[in-house]
């Protein structure tokens, strides 16, 4: 065996974890019929757990590449890696609680839940386009079956099929794509890319095959972040399957999609100029088409979900505009976008998952997505609605909540980047996002109740209580710690540039 | 003959062969038409490899897109109709729009292709064998794909499984 | 002297194709043909570049990936379209109309 890899293995521990565990919970599940549910719960909380502490000490890894230049570590690589553990332990904790995953094939569903873990651990560190295609193909695949879940219901179906020849077909596109960028420079390596495009064999006629080449290479990050105009599977999709694997879609394969989009281009198509920010390559100017992509997925997300009374669809067009906001931070082409981004991403996550927390328990109580069944909310429970009002609140970036910070800092690294025009056009995005999470609010406080219907007061098991209480902490009381975490992204902006 | 004319002659018969096919695919009103098509196709794309000296990935792609995926493929038409039905139909829609923009797409997708300087270094070398260089690059380069398809396989394995297992009552 | 370009050029139309029965065909197992049709002209873009652009065998590693996630796809999404079929008695995408889009 080659003493490289070997050595390579050291850094490996997080995704060595998870493929134990996998294993771990197949066998599991096979082999003691009679608590395989408690038992597989139990076997991919401790994985996790163990993904997790393995993965703290790679903070002190020199950056470099692993495996002949196949995945990098480097502090990027190690924040995506324990944010989406952390997503994946969140929803492993959710998911229970909810009345549509059929609790006989639980097992089934932790095996793809820590597949998709690792396939995403794999896409945030990819620097080879081979490894970045295999990983996002592992993730989506694992997300379409994922959503199939509840194969005998009709929407469930109907939402795995859409997503499956979507996803197809906007990842074969993206093969094309990658396949011409390797005719042009002679390698898969993000590092040689870069060094081959930036050498100036683009002369007047590479430019145009390199268009071609970035937009059919868009359009699979596009359909993983859920950007205009390849959204279209997402309302669908995000309806159809069942709510803890919505929860789950709309944070953790996103979150890697958008680090793999940040390798990318950041190490594929920029140069740094020394110490100071990038700037893009000569050849092609791939920050105007992101730009581009999203002003039109934050507008078209929020004016979408004006008109949305299903809460899941509502919350789907939400998270496509949240996706716009989030590459306004990679337009903003420096380290200060990559922290935008980074601190973005911490405060969407525990304001997503709460809502769509909330929104399973209505579900379990009153069997019904639509917001019109949210009203009186306040009689029947305070807590939710209490909990369910500040999530909003975050989403629509109202301070003192998470959300304005992640806002702010969007915003900020736009304009630092002369783009003033560009934080206008996000801060009405978010005026208009009010009205649709402020009517969730109206109509759980003030709406009076329907004639006859219940008004029972709901108690909340004890499990959603404390799952409520670890996603209400930071969501509320993220600006306490803010120098912690603002730290931590300080940290984690370095990305390997070989 | 010169070998050069016979060369040329054998890779636009499949050349032909393989476009030709793909038109039947995409174009056929019936569907088992389409399938057995798509066989076509990707034995044609397996002679184009052994024309660019790819033997072990032509010998792949015969065994598994002929021998899994388009078997799978002709199980999947037939088991997704009534078996009374001899006439397989398959409809379209929006057919003259999609024509004329994938025409489009094409167009300027060779003429882009034409005019640009690919990265040529050298010129390619003579025909070897492929095999003994691809193992050792599995055990060597590729090891972590390799390591990591495998896992891949599996959670595709038991989701299938999964998704059409039948529901106890 | 068969060159570069003719296999571009055979990639790309077996590309296009591919685009098009995506985009016009209603039967599912057709729209998965044309996936197919997408996957294998990457394919031969990756071997075409493998021996004239790289003048190594990275691109035919890359392809040899390439078909076996295209089979594991192929597995999923027929058994989706058969889990499909058991529902709705019928694989039309136009009956696939119950998520309003």
């Amino acid at each position: 065996m080659d003493p490289q890899i070997v050595l390579d293995l050291h850094s490996f521990y997080p995704e060595i974890a998870l493929t134990l565990t996998l294993l771990a919970v197949i066998i599991v599940d096979l082999a003691l019929p009679r608590i395989k549910k408690s038992a597989t719960f139990l076997v991919t909380a401790l994985g996790l757990l163990a993904a997790f502490i393995c993965t703290l000490p790679l903070v002190h890894d020199p950056q470099g590449t692993l495996f002949y230049g196949m995945i990098a570590i480097d502090p990027l690589a190690v924040f995506f890696k324990l944010f989406l553990i952390l997503t994946s332990f969140l929803v492993l904790l959710i998911a229970p609680g909810s009345r549509e995953l059929s609790k006989d094939h639980i097992g089934e569903f932790y095996t793809l839940l820590l597949g998709v873990t690792l396939g995403m651990l794999l896409l945030a560190s990819a620097t080879d386009m081979l490894m970045l295609f295999l990983s996002l193909e592992m993730v989506s695949l694992s997300s379409y079956i994922m959503v199939g879940y509840l194969s005998h219901q009709r929407e469930s179906n109907e939402a795995s099929l859409k997503y499956i020849l979507f996803g197809a077909v906007s990842t074969g596109s993206m093969l094309y794509g990658i396949t011409l960028l390797f005719g042009m420079t002679g390698s898969t390596k993000m590092t040689q890319i870069r060094d081959m495009l930036a050498q100036g064999t683009a002369g007047g006629d590479n430019t145009l095959m390199l268009l071609v080449a970035t937009v059919l290479i868009l359009a699979g990050f596009g359909f993983k972040t859920a950007a205009v105009p390849f959204h279209f599977w997402c309302p669908d999709v995000y309806a159809g399957a069942p709510t803890p694997v919505t929860a789950f879609l709309s944070v953790a394969p996103k979150a890697a999609g958008f680090a793999a989009l940040m390798r990318f281009f950041f190490t594929g198509f920029s140069k740094t100029a020394g110490a100071g920010p990038w700037t893009a390559l000569p050849a092609i100017n791939w920050t105007v088409f992101l730009l581009m992509i999203s002003v039109v997925t934050m507008t078209l997300g929020n004016l979408a979900a004006l008109r949305q009374d299903n809460m899941k669809r509502m919350l789907a067009y939400s998270s496509i505009a949240h996706a716009g906001y989030i590459l306004m931070g990679t337009v903003a082409l420096s380290e200060q976008g990559v922290q935008s981004v980074l601190i973005y991403l911490i405060t969407y996550l525990f304001m997503n998952l709460g809502a769509f927390l909330i929104v399973i328990e209505i579900h379990n109580r009153i069997g019904s997505f639509n917001v019109k069944g949210y009203s009186g909310m306040w009689h029947r429970s305070p807590f939710l609605t209490i909990a369910m009002t500040i999530f909003m609140l975050s989403l629509m970036g109202i301070p003192p909540f998470a959300g304005f910070f992640g806002k702010l800092y969007v915003f900020g690294a736009a304009v630092n980047h002369n783009l003033a025009w560009f934080a206008v056009v996000g801060a009405l995005n978010s005026v208009i996002a009010v009205y649709y999470y402020a009517r969730v609010i109206k109509t759980m406080i003030i709406d009076a109740d329907a004639e006859g219907a219940e008004v029972a007061r709901i108690r909340l098991p004890w499990t959603t209580h404390v799952l409520l209480w670890i996603l209400l902490i930071p969501t509320a009381g993220l600006m306490l710690v803010w120098d912690r975490v603002q730290q931590l992204t300080l940290d984690s902006m370095k990305i390997f540039f070989g | 003959m010169d070998m050069n004319l016979l060369t040329q002659i054998v890779f636009y018969f499949f050349a032909i062969l393989t476009v030709g096919s793909a038109v039947v695919v995409v174009f056929s009103k019936n569907l088992i038409h389409s399938a057995f098509a798509l066989l076509f196709t990707f034995f044609g794309v397996s002679a184009l490899y052994v024309f660019l000296g790819a033997d072990f990935l032509a010998a792949t792609q015969m065994v598994i897109y002929v021998g899994g995926i388009l078997v799978l493929l002709i199980f999947g038409v037939m088991l997704t109709h009534k078996i009374s039905e001899m006439n397989l139909k398959s409809e379209t829609y929006q057919f003259w729009p999609g024509l004329v923009l994938v025409t489009v797409v094409f167009l300027s997708l060779v003429v882009v292709m034409l005019k640009t300087t690919w990265h040529t270094p050298a010129a390619p070398a003579g025909l070897n064998p492929t095999t003994a260089t691809i193992g050792e690059l599995f055990m060597k380069e590729y090891i972590l794909p390799f390591e990591i398809a495998s896992v891949f396989l599996l959670i595709a394995l038991i989701g299938a499984a999964m998704i059409v297992r039948r529901r106890s009552a | 002297m068969i060159g570069l370009s003719q296999f571009l050029i055979i990639s790309a139309a077996l590309f296009s194709l591919g685009i098009m029965a995506v985009l016009t065909r209603k039967n599912a197992v057709n729209v998965l043909m044309g996936v197919e049709l997408i996957l294998n002209s990457a394919n031969i873009n990756l071997v075409a570049f493998s021996r004239f652009s790289a003048g190594n065998l990275h691109g035919q590693m890359y392809a040899i990936f390439v078909i076996v996630i295209a089979a594991a796809e192929a597995a999923v999404a027929l058994a989706i379209v058969l889990s499909m079929y058991r529902l709705l008695k019928t694989v039309n995408l136009d009956k696939a109309d119950t998520l309003k889009g």
